[in-house]
């Protein structure tokens, strides 16, 4: 089997830009000269083969490498030590704001595009109408760039690309600005390509379509490789370490009693905690139980101990059925685009509920706080405030929004035909 | 890359980028050429009838200088800020960003065509259409060559030392003022015209003055070292260009 793209052993070292005036430039290189430089390694070391037809997907936290390592292997950027070998014909969907020229049309960037993929003049015109037609862009020809939506301006670089064969295919991110459906798309053409021969790597963040669709999977961590094997055991295996990260910041039970209980029903570093959990009715009275459809206040306290301070955490609020665990509905401030300001002291939250529309039956209501990218949880209260729906309705299913029949008038059937 | 893919690469980002510029304004393409107009008269009003120069055809003799330096200009300011301003181009894996500069180079060269009908009906208009005329590609390919490779130079350049683009507009200021555009060489005195020939558009304006105008040649001795310095400059820039180029995605 040959490699479509080898990396091996590869560093990459990024400067630290400081400012870039006179005073700062001096600053930064006098020094710089003596003590042999500062700079950040992105990637530390990382091999990675690619075969014929193996479609590989790149896991990991961002600023973990990911894009680093595909800008190194699209040949965009040299490596600071070691060695990468690609085929003259890759082809890369990296950055979306790299893609095109805001100003020009869809046509013209498209056109563009071709002939920047190494497609000659003569024919990247006659390739155009495929591209809009596989983009599903068709009327959108003549509109500026800056006129598309990210979604468009995705499935334009994706036309043209579907137009290609090239030998590698390097996919950032990108994908997940897509509806589904042509997502779906996408991948088919990739899955057609990789059993033609090609090498693909594709950098996500979708660890469900990493596992889906790659056929193994490397984890990058701090930029060097952490795992590599198939796709679903890597996967699984970074889902399982990032679960283990906020359980290994969960500082051991003490001997206090309690609802809450460390280890068990309440997770996190504790860098921040959640107090003081009510649920009150409409009144603003705490409650257990309420009648499906009324208003409901989750409300606590964040509160950091001592002098500590954490900047703009994510509060979130998930309603799960009792029964079997059902998430019935997830929110959070980050969702939402609520912005929580550094917490040092205390400070009351509150999500309303102007109704709860829920089956009626026993439910639970938990509250968690999280690092401001959702790297760990500071705390988290798991199946620990219990609420009950009331209602008699028969009805099954999870929610039960305010709804009605109608009936029609009945209609004179029509004149029966002679 | 090959030579070919090349050069339809170049025009097909130059008419890219010429109808970017003009696409929306009413005057469109006409704007290079009015601009062009604008500064010759000024020129003429000045030096034509305020400070006589007693230069002979002086409004044809200014306009022949004038398409030589500012596509020389032109060319050079736009390539400082090409790479730095079109990151899109640097993230595409087989496009050669050798490319970029180039076309800088290449969309003032279109100005200078469209100013090429009016120079023939000034020229029909005083001094007479001469066979010289005909030879006039040479020196364009002689200028080309030269804005090359002082656009390769600076665009790479800029990447890194981002005070790069606003010199080259002090340094081309100032080049507007040592270039015999609205004079002539021999208005200086002799013992400092040495400045003056170590500028190769010197050269190249005396060049084109020679073809039109019939005014005297440069001489082969300095057309020689002229396109010595160009072709000298052109490798410098290309080497130094694509040294830095694999380094320009991590620092735009």
């Amino acid at each position: 089997m040959a490699a479509r793209i080898r990396i091996d052993q590869v560093w990459k070292a990024y400067p630290r830009w400081g400012g870039r005036t006179l005073r700062e430039a001096m600053n930064r290189r006098l020094p710089g000269l003596l003590r042999g430089g500062d700079q950040r390694w992105a990637l530390q070391g990382v091999s990675l083969t690619v075969g014929r037809g193996e479609f590989i997907g790149i896991i990991g936290q961002n600023g973990a490498g990911k894009s680093t390592l595909l800008r190194l292997a699209a040949g965009i950027s040299a490596p600071t030590r070691g060695q990468v070998l690609m085929p003259d014909d890759t082809a890369a969907i990296l950055r979306l704001g790299d893609l095109f020229d805001h100003s020009l049309t869809g046509r013209e960037n498209a056109l563009t595009a071709a002939l920047a993929a190494g497609v000659s003049p003569g024919r990247a015109k006659t390739l155009l109408p495929d591209v809009f037609e596989f983009a599903e862009l068709e009327g959108f020809e003549d509109a500026p760039i800056r006129t598309y939506s990210d979604g468009m301006q995705l499935r334009l670089a994706f036309g043209v690309l579907a137009q290609l064969r090239p030998d590698a295919l390097l996919l950032d991110e990108v994908m997940a600005v897509g509806d589904v459906r042509f997502q779906q798309k996408c991948f088919e053409y990739v899955r057609e390509r990789c059993a033609s021969g090609a090498g693909v790597l594709f950098a996500s963040h979708s660890l469900d379509q990493v596992a889906r669709e790659c056929s193994s999977a490397v984890w990058l961590e701090s930029g060097a490789v952490r795992a590599v094997g198939a796709a679903d055991d890597v996967v699984g295996e970074y889902r399982e370490a990032m679960h283990s990260q906020t359980r290994d910041r969960t500082p051991p039970p003490d001997a206090e009693g309690g609802p809450l209980e460390l280890r068990r029903n309440r997770f996190g570093s504790q860098e921040a905690t959640i107090e003081d959990v009510e649920l009150r009715d409409g009144l603003g009275r705490p409650v257990t139980a309420l009648s499906s459809g009324m208003p409901l206040e989750v409300s606590f306290t964040l509160r950091t101990s001592g002098t500590d301070h954490i900047s703009a955490p994510i509060a979130g609020v998930t309603v799960s059925r009792a029964s079997d665990g059902t998430i019935c509905y997830d929110t959070s401030t980050a969702n939402e685009g609520v912005f929580l300001p550094e917490i040092s002291g205390e400070r009351q939250v509150s999500l309303h509920f102007d109704r709860l529309d829920l089956i009626p039956g026993d439910y639970f209501i938990d509250v968690g706080i999280y690092e401001a990218a959702w790297h760990h949880a500071y705390d988290y209260h798991w199946h620990v405030y219990p609420l009950q729906v009331l209602g008699t309705s028969p009805d099954s299913g999870v929610f039960r929004p305010p709804h009605r029949w109608e009936v029609a008038d009945p209609v004179p059937s029509s004149t029966p035909r002679s | 890359m090959r030579p070919r893919a090349f050069a339809a690469l170049v025009s097909h980002l130059t008419v890219r980028q010429l109808r970017s510029a003009h696409h929306l304004t009413l005057l469109g393409w006409g704007w290079p050429i009015a601009r062009l107009l604008a500064q010759l008269a000024v020129l003429v009003f000045l030096f034509g009838h305020v400070l006589h120069l007693g230069i002979p055809n002086y409004p044809v003799f200014v306009f022949v200088g004038l398409v030589g330096m500012n596509w020389f200009s032109a060319g050079v300011s736009t390539a400082a800020t090409s790479v730095l301003g079109q990151r899109h181009f640097v993230m595409q894996p087989r496009l050669p960003t050798s490319v970029v500069p180039i076309v800088a180079v290449a969309v003032p060269f279109v100005d200078v065509l469209f100013a090429l009908p009016v120079l023939v009906v000034m020229l029909a208009l005083s001094t007479g259409l001469t066979w010289g005329l005909l030879a006039l590609p040479l020196i364009f390919v002689l200028e080309f060559v030269l804005i090359s490779g002082a656009a390769w130079l600076v665009a790479g350049v800029s990447v890194f030392f981002r005070d790069v683009p606003n010199l080259v507009g002090v340094g081309l200021m100032i080049l507007f003022y040592l270039t015999p555009v609205f004079y002539a060489a021999s208005h200086i005195p002799a013992r400092f015209r040495w400045v003056l020939y170590l500028n190769p558009l010197t050269t190249i304006i005396d060049a084109y003055r020679w073809l039109l105008l019939g005014t005297p040649a440069p001489g082969p001795a300095r057309l020689a070292a002229v396109a010595g310095a160009t072709v000298a400059l052109t490798i410098l820039g290309h080497r130094v260009f694509t040294r830095l180029a694999p380094r320009f995605a991590d620092y735009l």
